[in-house]
C-alpha cells in the first residue's frame, strides 16, 4: 500500500515526514539534510534548481531566484505591496489581480513555484522509501484564508500529488504531541521560525481542533537575532579597528555564520567565543576578530526582539476571550524557541506553564502532518500501539542491591535472562525477590513478588548456575522464572500489575531515583566493595585449606589477618569503600604470592585451580549472588 | 440431517455471521502482519545503509570543524606568502600536516578557479565585473571546497565573473 507523507511547506525551509512502523520519521533529502530551503531558481542556462542548490546561486541570479513564495501564495497583487519591496525578484499583477512572478519574460504563479518545492520533497521521500509517493498532507498557517489554502492545495496538484488534506500548522504541532487524544483542552502554539512569528490558541476535544484566535508578526524570527549579533560584532570591530566589516561581502558572510553559531551555542552554554582570524586586513597587516559573548549580553542585545513577541500573545489571548490561566498546554514550534530567553518569556506569559518541547521544534509540524497523513491513509489505526515498561524490573542480589534485567522504556513484548549463582557454600535454595523501580537498593524499590527455588545440589558458593528469566507479554503480564541448571528444577511467578501504574506514580519514582542518584550510587559502591572483599576472602580461605602445608607460615598469617579484618568490616556493613578496596587488593596480592609459591614448591600440583574458576570470570555469569535467607 | 451437511454449516450455537466476521478479522490481522513485516524489512535495509553513513556523520562534524581551522591557515598563509621567515615555514609545515590528517580520512580538496560555476560544487558569494573571463567562470575562491568520497562535503565559496 502506498505511503502518505506529511509536508511542512515553510516560508524559509520545508520538511517532509512519513509514518513508518507506526512512528513518524523525518526524511533526509537528497543533499543529506532534514531541512530543504523553500527556494526555486531558473538559471540562465535554462535549468531549474530547487532547495539548497538554488540557494547557492542566489546572489548571482537574484532576479530569477524565488524564495518566500509562501508570502504571496493565494493573495491578490494589491494586498502584497509591502512584501514586494522586500524581494529582489519581479512581482507583477496577473489576471484578476493575481500575483505573478516574472522570470525571464515568463510569468509564474506562486503555486507553480511552491509546486517545485513540493515535487522535490515528494521525490526525495520516494527515494528514501523506495516506493512511489502520491498522497500528502500539507500544512498552512492557521490564519491562511480560503484562497491561500486553495492555492496551496493547487500547488500540491501541480506537483502531481493527491492532497489528502490541508491542515493548520498549530494543529499539526499539537498532533505531534498527541494532544488530540486527551480530554477537552485549550492549547497555545508558539511558533517562532526563521522569519515569521505566529501564535495560535486552539480548542481541542474528541479529536477535533478549533482555532480560536491567531496573531503574530510576519517579519520576526531567528534571522533577526542573527542580524543583531552581526551588527554588534561589526560595531565593536569598527570601534576597535576602524573597519566596517559589513562592507566586505566575504567578511559579512563569515560574521553571519559566526553569529548564528554563537546564538545556537548560547542556547546550551552561558558563554561562547567568536573567533574569526584574518577577517580582514589594512595597510598595517591582517586583522583578527576575537570576542567573548555571554548569554546575558546576548539577552540584552536581543531583548527588544523577544519583547516583540509579547503583544501578539496578549492579542491572541484577548481575541480568544481567555486569560493565561485558561491555557492548559503550550507547544513550542520553530528553531528560535530553543533560545532560553524566548522560553522564559513563554513561561511568563502562560502563568509558568512548562511548554511541550520534546519534539524537535524545526520538525514538529511535519511530524504532525505525517501522523495526520497516516490516519487518513488508514495506516495509523491499524498499527498496534506498542507499549513500553514504564519502570525497570529486576531482582535483589547480594548486599540488598537491585540488579536490573529489563531497563525502563523497553518496548514490550520482551524477554531477558541472566545467570546468577549462590552466595554461600552448599546453599540449597535461592529467594527470588522481584523488584520494580529505578533506585539502586532493593529496599527503595517496589516489590512485585517473591518466590523460592529449592533443591539446588550442594556446591561451593558461586558454582551453581541459576538462570532467571523475565518475560513480559504484549498485555504487560510479567512472568519471572528461575531454573537451576544443575538439577533442572524450575519455579515461576506471574505478575499482572507491572505496567498498570498511574502516570503520577511513575513520574514520582523516576524523579525520586534522580534525586537520590548520588547517594544510591554511593551505597551501591559500598555493597559492591563489600561483596568483592568478601569474595576474595572466601577464595583465599579455600586456597589456603586446599594448599595445606605448602603455604609458608608467614604468608598464611598475613592472609588470615587480612581475611579477619575484611570479615569484620563486612559483618559491620562498613561503608569505608577505600579501606575495603585496599584490603581487597592487598589480599589479592597475597593470593598471587600463595599460588606462585605453591607452584614453585610443588610444580605440577593443581593447587591454584579453585581461585581461577571463581565467578566473575565467565562471560554469562554475572558477578552477583543471591542472599541466603 | 447427516453429518456431512452439518459440517458445511456454521457450528451449532454460533451466529450466522460469525464465520464472515472471523474471516474479516483474520484478513485484517494478516494485512497488519504483512504491513509490519514490510515496514521492518524496509527498516532493516535502511538501517544497514545508514549504519555506514552514521559512522560518517559522527566524523562529519569533526571534519567540518577541522576544515574551519584549515581555512584559517589558508588565510594566514595568504598573508605570510611573501615573507620567508622560519615562522612562516613552520606554519606551512603545520598546515601540510593538518592537510594530511584530513586527507587520510578520505577528504580531497577540489580546484574551482577557472571552472564554470556549478551549484553542486560552488556557493556564490558575489560576482565580479571582468572582461578577462567568460561570464559564469569562477574567478575567486575565498574558501576551498572539499569532497568526501563521492559526496561534496563542503562546496567552495566563490566569486564569479559577471
Amino acid at each position: 500500500m502506498a505511503k502518505a507523507i506529511g509536508i511542512d511547506l515553510g516560508t524559509t525551509n520545508s520538511v517532509v515526514a512519513v509514518m513508518e512502523g507506526g512512528k513518524p520519521t523525518v526524511i533526509v533529502n537528497s543533499e543529506g539534510s532534514r531541512l530543504t530551503p523553500s527556494v526555486v531558481a531558473f538559471t540562465k542556462a535554462g535549468e531549474r534548481l530547487v532547495g539548497q542548490l538554488a540557494k547557492r546561486q542566489a546572489v548571482l541570479n537574484p532576479e530569477n531566484t524565488i524564495y518566500s513564495a509562501k508570502r504571496f501564495i493565494g493573495r491578490r497583487y494589491s494586498e502584497v505591496q509591502s512584501e514586494i519591496h522586500n524581494v529582489p525578484y519581479k512581482v507583477v499583477a496577473g489576471p484578476n489581480d493575481a500575483v505573478r512572478f516574472e522570470i525571464m519574460g515568463k510569468q509564474y504563479a506562486p503555486e507553480e513555484i511552491s509546486a517545485q518545492v513540493l515535487r522535490k520533497l515528494a521525490d526525495d521521500a520516494a527515494k528514501y522509501l523506495g516506493e512511489k509517493v502520491t498522497d500528502a498532507v500539507i500544512t498552512v498557517p492557521a490564519y491562511f484564508n480560503d484562497a491561500q489554502r486553495q492555492a496551496t492545495k493547487d500547488a500540491g496538484k501541480i506537483a502531481g500529488l493527491n492532497v489528502l488534506r490541508i491542515i493548520n500548522e498549530p494543529t499539526a504541532a499539537s498532533l505531534a504531541y498527541g494532544l488530540d487524544k486527551k480530554k477537552h483542552e485549550t492549547i497555545m502554539v508558539f511558533d517562532l521560525g526563521g522569519g515569521t512569528f505566529d501564535v495560535s490558541i486552539l480548542d481541542v476535544g474528541d479529536g477535533v481542533f478549533e482555532v480560536r484566535s491567531t496573531s503574530g508578526d510576519g517579519h520576526l524570527g531567528g534571522d533577526d537575532f542573527d542580524k543583531v549579533l552581526v551588527d554588534w560584532m561589526a560595531e565593536e570591530f569598527l570601534r576597535d579597528q576602524g573597519i566596517d566589516l559589513r562592507k566586505d561581502r566575504q567578511a559579512l558572510q563569515r560574521l553571519t555564520e559566526a553569529g548564528e553559531k554563537a546564538k545556537i551555542e548560547l542556547s546550551s552554554a552561558i558563554e561562547t567565543t567568536i573567533s574569526l582570524p584574518f577577517i580582514t586586513a589594512d595597510a598595517a597587516g591582517p586583522k583578527h576578530l576575537e570576542m567573548r559573548l555571554t548569554r546575558a549580553k546576548f539577552e540584552q542585545l536581543t531583548a527588544n526582539l523577544v519583547d516583540r513577541c509579547v503583544a501578539p500573545v496578549k492579542q491572541a489571548l484577548s481575541d480568544a476571550k481567555i486569560t493565561e490561566r485558561d491555557i492548559e498546554e503550550v507547544v513550542l514550534v520553530g528553531g528560535s524557541t530553543r533560545i532560553p530567553a524566548v522560553q522564559a518569556l513563554v513561561r511568563r506569559l502562560t502563568g509558568g506553564k512548562e511548554p511541550n518541547q520534546s519534539v524537535n521544534p524545526d520538525e514538529v509540524v511535519a511530524i504532525g502532518a505525517a501522523i495526520q497523513a497516516g490516519v487518513l491513509a488508514g495506516e495509523v489505526k491499524d498499527v498496534v500501539l506498542l507499549d513500553v515498561t514504564p519502570l525497570s524490573l529486576g531482582v535483589e542480589t547480594l548486599g540488598g542491591v537491585m540488579t536490573k534485567l529489563i531497563e525502563r522504556n523497553t518496548t514490550i513484548p520482551v524477554r531477558k535472562s541472566e545467570v546468577f549463582s549462590t552466595a554461600e557454600d552448599n546453599q540449597a535454595a535461592v529467594d527470588i525477590h522481584v523488584l520494580q523501580g529505578e533506585r539502586e537498593l532493593a529496599r527503595d524499590n517496589r516489590t512485585l513478588g517473591h518466590f523460592r527455588l529449592e533443591g539446588i545440589r550442594p556446591a561451593p558458593r558461586g558454582t551453581p548456575q541459576v538462570e532467571v528469566t523475565f518475560d513480559i507479554d504484549a498485555n504487560g503480564i510479567l512472568t519471572v522464572a528461575a531454573k537451576d541448571q544443575g538439577s533442572g528444577k524450575e519455579q515461576k511467578i506471574t505478575i499482572t500489575g507491572s505496567t498498570q501504574l498511574s502516570k503520577e506514580e511513575i513520574d514520582r519514582m523516576v524523579t525520586d531515583a534522580q534525586a537520590h542518584s548520588e547517594e544510591d550510587r554511593k551505597r551501591r559502591e559500598e555493597v559492591e566493595a563489600r561483596n568483592a572483599a568478601d569474595s576474595i576472602a572466601y577464595q583465599v580461605e579455600r586456597q589456603i585449606s586446599d594448599l595445606g602445608d605448602r603455604v609458608p607460615l608467614n604468608e598464611k598469617a598475613r592472609a588470615e589477618q587480612l581475611i579477619a579484618e575484611i570479615r569484620e568490616l563486612v559483618k559491620g556493613n562498613s561503608s569505608d569503600v577505600a579501606r575495603l578496596r585496599q584490603l581487597t587488593s592487598d589480599l589479592q596480592q597475597v593470593a598471587y604470592g600463595l599460588s606462585s609459591s605453591a607452584y614453585s614448591q610443588a610444580a605440577g600440583a593443581q593447587g591454584a585451580g579453585t581461585s581461577s574458576a571463581q565467578p566473575g570470570g565467565g562471560d554469562d555469569v554475572i558477578d552477583a549472588e543471591f542472599k541466603e535467607n | 440431517m447427516d453429518s456431512t451437511t452439518k459440517t458445511t454449516k456454521s457450528p451449532p450455537g454460533s451466529e450466522p455471521g460469525e464465520t464472515e466476521r472471523l474471516k474479516e478479522e483474520l484478513r485484517r490481522e494478516h494485512e497488519m502482519y504483512l504491513r509490519a513485516l514490510a515496514d521492518f524489512d524496509n527498516y532493516r535495509r535502511r538501517v544497514e545503509r545508514e549504519r555506514a553513513s552514521a559512522a560518517r556523520s559522527g566524523k562529519r562534524e569533526l571534519i567540518l570543524s577541522l576544515l574551519e581551522v584549515l581555512d584559517s591557515f589558508d588565510r594566514a598563509l595568504e598573508h605570510a606568502g611573501d615573507s620567508s621567515s622560519s615562522i612562516s615555514e613552520g606554519l606551512q609545515a603545520i598546515y601540510r600536516k593538518l592537510q594530511r590528517v584530513v586527507e587520510a580520512q578520505g577528504l580531497t580538496p577540489f580546484d574551482s578557479l577557472g571552472e564554470t560555476f556549478d551549484p553542486e560544487l560552488h556557493e556564490a558569494i558575489g560576482s565580479v565585473p571582468t572582461g578577462e573571463y567568460e561570464s559564469g567562470t569562477v574567478v575567486d575562491e575565498v574558501q576551498r571546497g572539499y569532497r568526501w568520497g563521492d559526496e561534496v562535503l563542503r562546496p567552495a565559496r566563490v566569486r564569479v565573473a559577471e
